[in-house]
């Protein structure tokens, strides 16, 4: 008997509890005094409900103008499971003439479960707000009394222009050879045509005739653009007319090349070589303009 | 006699047969250069040009100057293939007749065969000179008629195009060469031929030219030419490059203004078309005393050879006269040898 007592009673405790909405509700404010005009103030407030009951986020203070001297800028809310933290985000202007106290109004935060609402009070908080000077605005000595701060100094950035410069000139530089790669100057490889062309046939014998006049090839075609060949002489010479001075030896390379490649029985001699190399040094003369 | 003194008699004989035409008909020596090289290839020769250049004078010319039997059709658009083969008439005892036509007149022996304005004859009559061009026989009453020796010419004016037929590409491709007859630019010739009185009776100036009588030894001469003239392998390469430019030519970085490269063409040369050129550039370069044939011989025959054979898509064919000679300079100024 007695022990049913107990259980009943210590049910009837329980139950208190079980039908309380809100099981945990908690305004956290800062410090009430030390505001300014402009100062931000936030304010946050912690609510845990029983579950199946929801917080109804429109009557929280809608974001804008409270009233005349208070805006609330910013409204957060973050729901973990039934806790549910706002945090509101006032700033106030209001410029007192001496110390004076100020409220944040209080409102109701609505809770719902079905078609069925309550409503939680968020209390009025009453902080006190300080003038930003004296009443009678004063002469000082040295200069103004109103003026602002002095201007922070400037971190040292000296490292960063060199870097900026060292790695520009990087970029630059592989642009270029980019450039170069994808051939965006035309006249600069020309220029040097037969400088690379000499320094291949430097390496080569008499028994590596024909990469020797394919590298003469080579090198007359990219110079004109396009392949040159016996009959196009003419029109070479138009584009380059430097070139005519050796035109007596162009024709023998031409004639000799055709032996070469196109008729059999051919029967290469040093002195041939010799003469190719001869040709593309007066081609290089020619290119560097000492001729 | 040995085969090369064979040889260089002969290019004597050419080259004076050469000289004869262009004493005949003046101004026209790149065409004439090209006729040479087409007779002593073997290959048919179409001709094309605006009216009264001289197209049919040249060709009468040529077949003069050849010798062997010559015969001569002019296209129209009632013409029928049995038109070429036979004709039938009533004789003078009112008996009708049927004799061989133009194409069977000379049996074996008929040696040139003009076709005066081919574009007007129908596509039947195309397709019955197809068999005749490429295999040199035809059939006819029951039994095949063979013409070892012939040669066609053919000629088209390209002013007109009403009435006409284009010729289908697989009988242009069965001619060795198209060459494009232009009017004399020189003054002096044009001067000649406005007041030389020589120049104003064409039948007398053709009856002119003496017949060299070399025609029915030239399959005999075609042959040593081909055999006896050499192609290295660097010309073999320099002869696949210019083939396969002829497909693709933006691998070869031609390109030509306001086309789309990868689009313009339908078809590239083929291997009949590429073995024409090959055997006019062994022919060119026996004419130009040579025992091997060299880049600028293919470069010299390529043009006549090849523009006929390419096929530009419809979207560009409307500028057909203007791309395909770009197109093929293109080719040339782009592939390099060695």
């Amino acid at each position: 008997m007695r022990i049913l007592l107990i259980m009943a009673l210590s049910l009837l405790g329980c139950s208190g509890s079980i039908d309380e909405p809100v099981s945990y509700f908690n305004v956290e404010t800062p410090r009430p005094f030390g505001y300014v005009n402009g100062d931000e103030i936030p304010q946050r407030i912690v609510i845990e409900t029983r579950s199946g009951i929801g917080l109804q986020p429109g009557s929280l203070p809608a974001k804008g103008q409270i009233n005349r001297w208070l805006n609330l800028n910013r409204v957060t809310v973050k729901q973990s499971g039934q806790r549910y933290q706002i945090d509101l985000l006032y700033q106030v202007f209001y410029a007192p003439l001496e110390v004076k106290s100020l409220t944040l109004p209080g409102f109701t935060v609505r809770l719902s479960q079905g078609e069925k609402s309550i409503g939680q009070n968020v209390p009025a908080w009453t902080f006190t707000l300080s003038p930003l000077r004296e009443l009678v605005v004063r002469q000082s000595e040295q200069g103004e009394y109103m003026r602002p701060d002095s201007p922070p100094p400037l971190l040292t950035d000296t490292q960063a222009l060199y870097g900026l410069a060292a790695s520009l000139s990087v970029a630059v530089l592989i642009a270029a050879y980019l450039g170069y790669l994808y051939g965006y100057f035309p006249n600069m490889p020309r220029r040097t045509v037969f400088k690379r062309a000499l320094r291949k046939l430097a390496g080569l014998s008499k028994a590596d005739m024909e990469q020797a006049l394919t590298v003469v090839h080579q090198a007359l075609n990219s110079l004109n653009g396009q392949p040159l060949f016996t009959n196009r002489l003419s029109e070479f010479y138009r584009h380059n007319p430097q070139y005519r001075q050796i035109n007596a030896q162009l024709l023998w390379f031409f004639n000799y090349s055709n032996r070469y490649f196109f008729s059999d029985g051919m029967i290469v001699v040093a002195q041939d070589l010799q003469q190719l190399k001869e040709l593309c040094e007066q081609c290089r003369k020619i290119e560097r303009g000492s001729r | 006699m040995n085969t090369d003194t064979q040889l260089s008699d002969w290019r004597e004989q050419a080259l004076q047969f050469e000289q004869q035409i262009n004493q005949t008909v003046i101004g026209l020596q790149p065409a004439v250069r090209h006729i040479v090289l087409a007779v002593f290839a073997r290959g048919h020769v179409l001709l094309e040009g605006n009216v009264g250049v001289g197209k049919t004078t040249l060709l009468r010319a040529v077949a003069q100057g050849l010798g062997g039997d010559y015969q001569r059709i002019e296209g129209t658009i009632d013409l029928m293939p049995a038109d070429l083969i036979y004709y039938t008439y009533l004789n003078g005892q009112g008996r009708p007749c049927v004799d061989p036509g133009p194409l069977l007149k000379h049996g074996d022996t008929l040696a040139t065969f003009f076709f005066n304005e081919i574009n007007r004859a129908r596509p039947q009559v195309h397709a019955l000179l197809l068999r005749a061009m490429a295999e040199r026989s035809i059939n006819a009453f029951n039994r095949d008629y063979h013409f070892p020796h012939i040669q066609v010419f053919a000629d088209r004016n390209r002013v007109e195009k009403e009435e006409t037929f284009e010729l289908p590409a697989a009988a242009k491709d069965r001619f060795m060469m198209e060459i494009n007859i232009d009017m004399p630019r020189g003054d002096t010739e044009l001067d000649e031929l406005m007041f030389n009185p020589r120049f104003h009776d064409t039948d007398r100036l053709i009856a002119g030219v003496s017949s060299s009588g070399i025609y029915y030894r030239l399959n005999e001469l075609a042959q040593t030419v081909q055999q006896r003239i050499q192609t290295s392998p660097k010309l073999h390469a320099y002869a696949l490059g210019l083939w396969k430019a002829t497909h693709r030519p933006q691998q070869y970085g031609v390109q030509l203004t306001d086309v789309e490269m990868p689009q313009l063409l339908m078809a590239g040369a083929s291997p009949r078309g590429m073995s024409y050129l090959i055997r006019a550039a062994k022919t060119r370069a026996w004419l130009e005393h040579r025992d091997h044939v060299l880049p600028e011989d293919l470069q010299a025959v390529f043009p006549a050879c090849m523009t006929h054979r390419l096929f530009l898509n419809p979207m560009y064919a409307y500028r057909k006269e203007q791309l395909l000679p770009e197109l093929i300079q293109g080719i040339l100024n782009q592939v390099a040898a060695p």
